[in-house]
């Protein structure tokens, strides 16, 4: 099988670098998943067009996290289907609907209050990163602040969202 | 809950922030401090869904109205920053220059040691560290031509109407945002910290992205293509300086534009690649006092500047 001539150049990564992706896998809590989503990510690099990347390593190991939070998310949406089609057979569908739009809200006014007692600074230092996506090294440079700022305010604002969020789960 | 217990909680939360950049690194360490202990992963699977949960419903918001002393200027303040922290390091005279449409194309020049920060009309702005000359035509504002020297642009993107910048007779197209230049005789250096420049468009035209970086020795000589921290480019414009396996010869040079008098290295000081920050206020002096161990180097006076010497070897 002459599989060297006919692999792209990640996927050749893929290979050489198969022991330590397998052991990332397996500490993101994948166990005998491991193996299915390493084949995942050879089958995602092999359909990649072809584009020089930086760093190919750490490419790889952020696809494999993307992977890991695909399966992880689809587990959790699947449990909710499950509980959601329950409580819609035992309540009326309609009123489940308007109540949980009305608990958003006041989530997300909370949420903003939270953020908000702790700086002018943090929210939006929040949104650039997860909301625009934005590094973390230019949102300080576009503060004018330094890396570390950048970094303590999101420490602050995840924090503070931990703590909400145990209070909403415990209500 | 458990003091021991809150601990990973800090980490975890710490983990997440740094592994959400774009520039993560250091994915064997996340995987050895997730194998240390069961009960870590479950935290950082719950830093996940906190914050994916505030991140969705942040997301149906409008951003917020911001506080004014923050978000209303949020760039330029980062401006007047780094120009104050700057000026207050080299005792320079770290101005805002804000060209007019109908001037003429002028030539603005800084003295060594000195930074300016301009800004032209299409929104877009560049540093310009010592030593350094370009020259602008108001008319086209999105036309730069750097003499000589090294500039950091920050450019406002438009497909339609690229930001081009003319270096050592070499055309440099702006494909995104942020990108260092420095054109010293007929060598030139390119680096992207944010987006995509392309070197000479055209036939055999280079592509580069973040953290990639372009050496041209000389005019027509070979390219050489590299790749540092995206983090570490064009980082003196904020009044530091960010290394990552840069060479002892690469930090002679930039304390040179930036104290404004020339520092050398010596031969045996160190072939050791440097990684770390170097901050550049205070005196020139104060500056390189912390260098100094940083480096792993002595500096001794020589003439108007200064010599790196190996830390414990001979004086010379």
């Amino acid at each position: 099988m002459n599989r060297a001539g006919d692999i792209s150049g990640l996927q050749r990564v893929v290979l050489n670098e198969r022991s330590r992706l397998l052991r990332f896998l397996a500490a993101r809590g994948m166990g005998e998943d491991a193996e299915d989503v390493l084949h995942d990510l050879w089958q995602r690099v092999a359909a990649t067009p072809t584009q020089p990347i930086a760093d190919p390593l750490s490419y790889l190991f952020r696809a494999a996290e993307n992977l890991v939070r695909d399966r992880r998310r689809s587990t959790v949406s699947r449990e909710r289907r499950h509980q959601d089609w329950h409580d819609a057979s035992v309540g009326d569908e309609e009123e489940a609907q308007g109540e949980r739009a009305l608990i958003a809200r006041e989530q997300l006014r909370q949420i903003q209050q939270a953020l908000a007692a702790l700086g002018p600074r943090v929210e939006l230092v929040f949104r650039r990163c997860r909301l625009d996506g934005i590094g973390q090294a230019v949102i300080a440079r576009e503060l004018g602040v330094s890396l570390s700022s950048v970094e303590k305010d999101l420490q602050k604002a995840y924090r503070a969202l931990a703590q909400l969020r145990a209070k909403f789960d415990a209500e | 809950m458990s003091a021991q217990h809150l601990e990973i909680e800090e980490a975890a939360r710490l983990w997440a922030i740094r592994l959400q950049d774009p520039a993560f690194e250091d994915w064997d360490g996340f995987t050895e401090w997730l194998e240390q202990d069961p009960t870590r992963l479950a935290a950082y699977e719950a830093v996940l869904a906190d914050t994916a949960w505030a991140e969705a419903l942040l997301a149906s918001a409008p951003a917020p109205v911001a506080a004014p002393a923050v978000d209303v200027q949020p760039r330029r303040r980062w401006w007047v920053g780094a120009g104050t922290a700057v000026a207050a390091a080299v005792a320079a005279v770290g101005g805002w220059a804000v060209l007019d449409r109908d001037a003429p194309a002028q030539q603005i020049a800084t003295a060594p040691g000195e930074h300016r920060t301009i800004a032209l009309a299409d929104g877009s702005k560049l540093a310009l560290n010592g030593d350094t000359r370009v020259t602008i035509d108001p008319d086209t504002p999105r036309h730069v031509v750097l003499e000589q020297g090294e500039a950091r642009f920050e450019v406002r993107h438009d497909a339609g109407d690229p930001f081009v910048v003319m270096a050592g007779g070499t055309r440099l197209l702006d494909a995104g945002t942020v990108f260092n230049v420095v054109q010293d005789g007929d060598a030139l250096e390119v680096a992207v910290a944010e987006g995509a420049v392309i070197y000479q468009p055209g036939p055999g035209e280079v592509r580069l992205a973040p953290g990639d970086t372009l050496k041209r020795p000389g005019r027509g000589a070979d390219l050489v293509l590299g790749r540092v921290n995206p983090q570490a480019i064009g980082s003196w414009a904020s009044g530091e300086l960010h290394y990552d396996n840069a060479s002892l010869e690469q930090v002679a040079r930039d304390l040179t534009r930036s104290l404004g008098r020339p520092v050398r290295t010596a031969d045996g000081a160190g072939k050791l690649p440097i990684s770390g920050t170097l901050r550049l206020d205070g005196t020139p002096e104060e500056i390189l006092a912390r260098a100094g161990p940083f480096l792993g180097v002595r500096f001794v006076k020589n003439g108007e500047g200064w010599t790196m010497s190996p830390a414990n070897g001979a004086p010379r």
